[in-house]
């Protein structure tokens, strides 16, 4: 059958797109026994092209055996993180076209923290496991569900907006300081998950998760660098989600850990005189036992320098500014956990 | 050997709710993807999930069914489209009380917001991050159940022994190697097949692997020429820019600056059913009206404010996908392909016609979408259909134990010498160079518009690459991470598919949603109101039909 617009099946300048030529360079490692190299790649790709697009190219037409992670390439499914130039990135979010024009190349490398498998591609199961370490599930501590829905207020909703933003990509964890030192440290995306928790009114579980959550390895381990914050692809903020659950924590009275105190003792003690007397924090943070065995250190701070007279008075001169503040942050403060309600009788 | 109860392949909305519902029963459950369960494409879902709650305004599971037999241009399968519709409200209960984090109205329920040809505003979503939200509220439960998991494993083939489903075999991607993992009931829910169109908004992972391991096994494929293409996808990558853009008031311009949309749709413009605007928009495009291959979606006039606080996620996709910023420039866009009506031909409750072998989600046919799939529809359905495939199934343990099916060694040894024999392969050609060729072949020959002739070449061309696809060559022989391999069996997936879509749009002669024939303009009810099906024959694909179901509503024309 002869159609006059047959010609409209095909679109016309469908794969035209401006070209430009990047050079990659990328951590290569074969797996256990082999030693990690760095190669060169250089491949024309779109000027639009993000990191992803780019290894793709190399993939496809220098090197099939390039290993990297990747499924959505827009930023939702967690698969592509990866560090550029030693900080963890989601490569599909990553636009290469700032770099070409700066005629920089980048250097690609697995993300860190988490065992390497292959080029690329690290071990998530450290990952999982801390996630799956934090209960991360609802638990209405018993209570039966409503027939219909709970009544979840947009303001209370909008508490865990920023964590139910986590796509798990790890990128906080490959760049996480306190990880670095301590791998049993749950870390900013588990903690991030917990929040998700704690902060939800129809979760009934706040209190025995936060009594976890504040042990060894726990929320007060975090070293408050914000790299998590800083890495983070999708706006989660994961140490802002730790101070919450720190906050929550206090609010709950449970705060006997070390990191706990040490933070108690920074309110207190600003809130006496204005500042914070340093040759206070040592013993309300560990104890005045603990405190004496660090005497050898305390006089070696003060051969440095590092330790301001202890009898000098220590206070503002004008601490009303701080004790306004302080009773206005107080105030602010819900004084108990809000909880989802119930559709009202007869509604 | 490795056995469970129940096996389900892939873990996206409809494999992991699959999975829970299963394990609620009892019976021993195992997810097999190769994915991470967050990971996949359901993820992706922006718009939301569609259900007759009536918290906006009245609605009712009546009218939502209307809509979506309207929708379907009258291909879906009416009592397939009932159940969703009615089961709907109860499913989403449970996702909210499961902790799903859903948008709220001031007095705390569950906001509603309008969707396209919808008769009230029904859909239930998370801001722009609805899939997102399901994906991991759902990745909760699994571990809240203790599902195992086999994770990153790519399932290569479905066993069936005498006439029933013994479980799957797979292919270990992180450490290598075959593994056969028997149960009694396998459910598959491994998505849709986009990526056999270049210019697609799906995921890398959206290969039709399901679809083509159930073709293999004998099981028919239904209505596989219903592809949806989405108006509005960025060139670079396929990315989806929401509806919600034309829903804030976005227009649809030309290279002449012309909003042609008043053309075909005066009254509805922009706002028109997703297949009118996709055809719209190819005409343009095709007739040379078009800037770079793109229609323009201008935004500029709703101004900054309302750009920031209304369509933060689309501004941010067009600043990184496409180096415009929606406030000062109209963003590019096309018609992609988006969404796959058809898939595994199952019955209501999920089964295929080889006992003990399920599908659910974008992988299976019901029918409910039909022609042509509604906006909200499709996470409904995987929630639905992905409850009761997982229902049925882990039942069905409990009432008939082990089927008694098994994987002969025979049979793994076989998987285990194809897989090393295209490992070792020598002298053939990269997948890349035919999986591009493929995505160029269906974007340009078996798009948003179709002819005899242009099908006729579709069809040759994909015939010629499923040949050369029995000679490849892999640059990657090892077994540690070896995507190479993946992607090459992926791209076998994806040919198979291909067939069938351009095979059932070769013979369907008639434009019913959104399958459009320059050459067969009008719906055609006496001749095509059946649904294609596709059966594996000697590797070919042979065409057979079979009735849609009609309960309550007869066929109308379908205008908006």
């Amino acid at each position: 059958m002869a159609i006059e617009n047959a010609h409209l099946t095909t679109l016309q300048g469908a794969y035209d797109v401006e070209l430009m030529e990047v050079t990659l360079r990328v951590r290569r490692y074969a797996g256990e026994g082999s030693r990690p190299e760095t190669r060169s790649y250089t491949v024309e790709v779109a000027t639009t092209a993000t990191l992803l697009d780019a290894l793709d190219v190399v993939k496809d037409k220098l090197d099939g055996t390039l290993a990297y992670r990747k499924s959505c390439r827009m930023a939702v499914c967690g698969s592509c993180g990866m560090r550029m130039d030693g900080g963890a990135v989601l490569a599909c979010k990553t636009a290469m076209k700032p770099f070409v024009d700066a005629g920089h190349v980048v250097t690609v490398s697995p993300m860190g923290n988490l065992p390497v498998i292959k080029d690329l591609v690290v071990d998530m199961a450290p990952f999982w496991q801390k996630v799956h370490a934090v209960k991360p599930f609802l638990d209405t501590g018993g209570v039966d569900d409503p027939e219909t829905e709970w009544r979840v207020t947009p303001r209370q909703s909008a508490l865990i907006a920023k964590e139910s933003l986590c796509i798990m990509c790890g990128c906080c964890v490959s760049e996480c300081n306190s990880m670095d030192s301590d791998p049993d440290f749950l870390g900013p995306a588990a903690l991030a998950k917990a929040y998700r928790f704690v902060g939800d009114v129809r979760d009934g579980d706040a209190r025995e998760r936060l009594k976890e959550l504040s042990g060894a390895h726990g929320i007060w381990d975090c070293t408050r660098c914000y790299f998590c914050n800083q890495r983070c692809p999708k706006g989660v903020d994961p140490r802002d989600a730790i101070a919450k659950l720190g906050g929550e924590a206090f609010r709950e009275g449970i705060a006997r850990d070390e990191g706990a105190k040490h933070a108690k003792v920074f309110v207190q003690s600003t809130y006496k005189g204005g500042y914070l007397r340093e040759t206070e924090l040592v013993p309300k943070t560990i104890g005045p036992i603990a405190a004496i065995q660090q005497l050898p250190f305390a006089f070696q701070l003060a051969r440095a320098g590092k330790v301001p007279n202890p009898l000098a008075p220590h206070k503002a001169k004008d601490n009303a500014e701080v004790k306004r503040l302080w009773k206005l942050l107080e105030a602010q403060a819900p004084k108990h956990r809000e909880r989802a309600t119930r559709a009202p009788e007869g509604a | 050997m490795i056995r469970h109860d129940v096996v389900v392949v892939g873990a996206g909305c409809a494999g992991m709710r699959a999975a829970i519902e299963a394990k609620r029963r009892g019976v021993d459950v195992a997810v097999v993807s190769k994915l991470h369960p967050t990971r996949s494409h359901s993820g992706a879902a922006e718009g939301g999930i569609n259900a007759a709650l009536g918290n906006a305004t009245e609605d009712s599971p009546e009218s939502h069914t209307f809509d979506t037999v309207k929708g379907s241009d009258y291909l879906g399968d009416q009592d397939a489209i009932e159940i969703m519709c009615h089961e709907a409200p109860g499913d989403i209960y449970e996702l909210e009380h499961m902790g799903a984090i859903f948008s709220r109205s001031d007095d705390g329920r569950l906001a509603q917001r309008p969707f396209g040809a919808a008769g009230a505003p029904r859909t239930v979503y998370s801001a722009d991050i609805t899939g997102n939200v399901l994906i991991h509220v759902l990745f909760e439960q699994l571990v809240k159940h203790e599902v195992k998991v086999y994770e990153e494993f790519h399932c290569t083939q479905i066993v069936v022994d005498d006439g029933r489903c013994a479980g799957v075999l797979a292919w270990d991607l992180v450490r290598g190697g075959i593994h056969a993992i028997e149960a009694s009931q396998v459910i598959l829910a491994t998505g849709g097949v986009g990526r056999m169109y270049y210019g697609t908004t799906n995921a890398y992972a959206c290969t039709g692997d399901g679809m083509s391991l159930a073709w293999r096994a004998g099981v028919p494929l239904k209505d596989m020429e219903f592809m949806q293409f989405h108006p509005t996808t960025l060139k670079s990558n396929g990315v989806l820019i929401t509806e919600g853009c034309r829903g804030e008031g976005g227009y649809l311009r030309n290279s002449l600056g012309e909003r042609f949309m008043a053309i075909d749709a005066p009254n509805a413009m922009e706002l028109a059913s997703r297949d009118v605007v996709s055809r719209a928009e190819w005409k343009e495009i095709a007739d040379g009206r078009g800037v770079d291959g793109c229609v323009l979606l201008d935004l500029t006039h709703l101004g900054p404010k309302k750009i920031k606080t209304r369509l933060p996620g689309s501004r941010e996709l067009a600043l990184d996908y496409a180096g415009v910023d929606p406030i000062h420039e109209p963003i590019p866009v096309r018609p992609g392909a988006h969404y796959h009506m058809g898939g595994v031909d199952v019955d209501i409750w999920g089964e295929t016609i080889i006992p003990g072998l399920w599908a659910a989600g974008e992988a299976a046919c019901v029918s409910v979408h039909g022609a042509n799939r509604l906006g909200g529809n499709s996470l409904m359905e995987t929630i639905t259909f992905g409850r009761r495939a997982g229902q049925a199934a882990g039942d069905r343990v409990r009432s008939n134990g082990d089927s008694g099916a098994r994987i002969e060694a025979s049979v793994v040894a076989d998987e285990r010498r194809r897989i090393a024999a295209l490992l070792g392969a020598e002298g053939g050609e990269r997948p890349a160079v035919l999986r591009e060729e493929m995505a160029k072949t269906m974007y340009d020959k078996a798009g948003v518009f179709r002819t005899e002739s242009a099908l006729t070449e579709a069809r040759a061309a994909v015939h010629a690459l499923r040949d050369r696809a029995r000679n490849l060559q892999l640059e990657d022989r090892g077994s540690l991470f070896n995507s190479d391999l993946v992607q090459a069996l992926e791209l076998e997936a994806m040919l198979e598919c291909a067939d069938c879509l351009v095979t059932g749009a070769l013979a369907r002669q008639e434009s019913r949603g959104a399958h459009s024939r320059l050459d067969y303009t009008e719906r055609d009810d006496d001749r095509w109101m059946k649904h294609t099906l596709c059966w594996h024959d000697g590797g070919e694909v042979r065409l057979d039909y079979k009735p849609v179901t009609v309960t309550k509503y007869q066929p109308l024309a379908r205008s908006y």
